[in-house]
């Protein structure tokens, strides 16, 4: 039923947010490339690729999703303390326009290829957790709205070659209440520590 | 007297605690943090340290984030303010001359609260090119005539910059950042804390017994010269910076304002151009950082600053450098080093006695033609969400004999420079905005020696200090 409830919602999202593909680099507003280029490449890295975890790659991130993420910076209704130590200050220098390219930009680049850091042991149990949820207790699958290889779809995020150290983090504030997140909140609120661990190693290693 | 400057320093503290409170009720930060509408960890492991995003926004001329004044009017008030207050406590603070069995005081107030001082900024972004501060700090504890101690204020760093960013077609990031820098102080410019403008420690002590000799680039020409530099960084990897340093004493003084320029020995004058090089190869990886580098000047300095004309003495400057961060949301851990030789020819000052049995200027005038100065220093730091940290240090100072500059001892023998010991430090910042320091400053060696260095019976050990300080900047 919960399944069923979900993936209905998540439809409705779609059919909400409308289609979003990503689109040919050179057609981005270049002002956009230039900023995601000169600054935001500061700390996500070349291309969107980040090296350190404490910051998110974004690179083949979904259009939507990214662009909903940088307006909820600006308006800050995103406040875990790195969205608003950074990310505020960022974006509220933003023009809708440039938050457009740069979304554009990044849902362009290539993805970051997946890495494996961890026993197999809990990438197994990360890629169940994944694929099936936790029916026991009521919890969906990730991949019902996430795709079948965390690509994302519509809005709903790539988790795809995630830093796993990232996912854990901000599925803990979604948990914990501290990001925002309804939808994802209902989905994740029964998650163990170590099945949030084992699907952020899981979703890191695709 | 003792319970005056107390009362004072109370009264300080309070106004700091009050203005830290609606620093963070306000979210009023400094100026670069208005600018950029970020807060100082975005930018600080713990202030001044840098994290790899506040290196790259120094390098691109501070010019993140909004313009303090557009065609839309004032955005932001682009100044800030910073003051300390502190008790120090040197654990011996009294010495007898073993003449006369005279006793006097070594540092004043000690174990007594005072305000040190308090620095106003401004600083922010002119354009997508040009920006910069320009720091003026007010010493309640210069010491001003007889020895008594009171206000003075006067200009303390500048750093005004252009930079370029170039990134070709399909570039991920900035292929090269070429900036330029107006600085007052060998080192400011730079954007790493291994190097001494910014080197740790970070605060010290207002009033302590300290070691007397150091090099020149350690500080020795700060707010006393002017420079100019060129840069290029590459790929945020390979960074080369070549400048050239004049005495200040153009632009009205604007870069030495305040300072005693009138005094015999209260600056250093210095001849024409002088070079000051920095190359550095810095590599990141997941929350790793590492540098390493050298950077180094060649001084031309009058002997006399008064009369800033004939031979000079020259001081060769080279140093190596490295630092090292890690740096992720719950553990950061922090250390630098670097070691600084210079070469002291004093063409001036030792030809002068050969001729005249007679120096130049204030001295002291060296007994050697020539001298060696060597500094060590190296830190390691560790903090707990930004918010709880602890440092541990180790420096060393060694160097030639040389009467001249540094006197003898009993036995008639000339003295070295030689200092060496350790710091450690607490901190606690209970907001970004506010620090509280405990450090503890040992002596293993000073001046020269590690007992009866100064013939009075003195020992290194007794200029120990126990430093405690509550620091704001908002």
């Amino acid at each position: 039923m919960k399944r069923t409830s979900c993936a209905m919602l998540a439809l409705a999202w779609v059919a909400f947010a409308g289609a979003t593909c990503a689109q040919d680099v050179a057609s981005i507003d270049p002002a956009a490339a230039k900023k995601a280029v000169e600054l935001c490449s500061t700390c996500h890295g070349p291309y969107g690729i980040s090296t350190s975890p404490d910051f998110p790659i974004l690179a083949a991130q979904r259009e939507g999703y990214l662009e909903a993420q940088i307006d909820a910076f600006r308006s800050h209704s995103r406040a875990e303390k790195d969205a608003h130590d950074i990310m505020w200050g960022i974006a509220g220098n933003l023009d809708p326009a440039i938050v457009k390219g740069i979304a554009q930009y990044y849902a362009a680049q290539p993805p970051a290829p997946g890495r494996v850091q961890d026993p197999a042991a809990a990438l197994a149990r990360g890629k169940e957790v994944y694929d099936k949820g936790v029916p026991a207790r009521g919890i969906p699958a990730c991949a019902t709205c996430h795709g079948p290889d965390a690509k994302g779809q519509s809005i709903f995020p790539r988790l795809a070659g995630q830093h796993a150290s990232y996912v854990v983090k901000q599925l803990n504030y979604i948990q914990s209440l501290v990001r925002a997140a309804p939808v994802m909140h209902g989905i994740v609120k029964d998650l163990s520590p170590e099945e949030i661990q084992a699907v952020a190693y899981y979703v890191q290693s695709k | 007297m003792i319970e005056n400057s107390t009362t004072k320093g109370i009264g300080a503290i309070a106004l700091m605690l009050l203005l830290g409170c609606f620093a963070g009720a306000a979210e009023a930060v400094p100026s670069f943090a208005r600018q950029t509408g970020q807060e100082c960890p975005a930018c600080h492991v713990s202030w001044p340290e840098l994290t790899p995003y506040g290196r790259y926004f120094k390098l691109t001329g501070y010019t993140i984030g909004k313009a303090a004044i557009t065609s839309d009017g004032p955005q932001y008030l682009p100044m800030a303010i910073m003051a300390q207050a502190s008790v120090t406590n040197t654990k011996n603070n009294k010495t007898t001359d073993p003449d006369t069995g005279d006793t006097t005081t070594v540092t004043q107030r000690n174990n007594s609260l005072v305000f040190s001082g308090g620095s106003l900024f401004l600083a922010g972004k002119v354009n997508d090119y040009l920006g910069g501060f320009v720091q003026w700090t007010y010493d309640n504890l210069a010491t001003v005539t007889n020895g008594t101690l009171g206000g003075h204020s006067s200009v303390d760093n500048i750093d005004l910059r252009g930079a370029y960013k170039y990134s070709p077609v399909g570039a991920g990031e900035p292929e090269w950042v070429f900036g330029m820098t107006l600085n007052n102080n060998p080192t400011v410019q730079d954007p790493w804390n291994s190097s001494p403008a910014w080197g740790y420690p970070y605060t010290t002590p207002p009033l302590a017994n300290t070691p007397a000799a150091a090099t020149i680039i350690d500080g020795g020409l700060a707010q006393q010269v002017v420079g100019l530099g060129a840069y290029a960084w590459w790929q945020k990897t390979l960074y080369v910076e070549f400048s050239s340093y004049r005495t200040a004493n153009v632009m009205g003084n604007l870069f030495r304002l305040g300072l005693p320029i009138n005094t015999a020995g209260g600056v250093y004058a210095i001849n024409n151009f002088n070079p000051y090089w920095r190359l550095a190869y810095s590599h990141e990886w997941g929350p790793n950082s590492v540098m390493v580098g050298t950077y180094g000047i060649v001084a031309n300095v009058f002997p006399d600053n008064l009369n800033a004309s004939g031979p000079t003495d020259k001081y060769q400057d080279v140093a190596l450098d490295a630092q090292y961060q890690y740096i992720s949301d719950e553990h950061t851990f922090t250390a630098q080093t670097t070691y600084i030789w210079e070469k002291q020819k004093y063409n001036a000052s030792y030809a002068a006695v050969q001729d005249t049995g007679a120096g130049l200027g204030a001295g002291p005038t060296p007994d050697n033609a020539t001298d060696t100065l060597r500094t060590f220093k190296i830190k390691g730091s560790y903090y707990f969400q930004r918010k709880y940290g602890g440092t541990v240090a180790l420096f060393q100072t060694t160097g030639s004999a040389d009467a001249g500059l540094y006197g003898t001892n009993p036995d008639g023998n000339a003295l070295t420079p030689n200092s060496s010991g350790y710091i450690v430090e607490l901190d606690y910042l209970p907001i970004q905005n506010v620090r509280l320091v405990l450090q503890y400053t040992g002596y293993t060696k000073f001046d020269g020696g590690r007992s009866n260095y100064d013939g009075t019976g003195r020992n290194a050990g007794d200029n120990n200090t126990l430093f405690a300080n509550i620091w704001v900047a908002f």
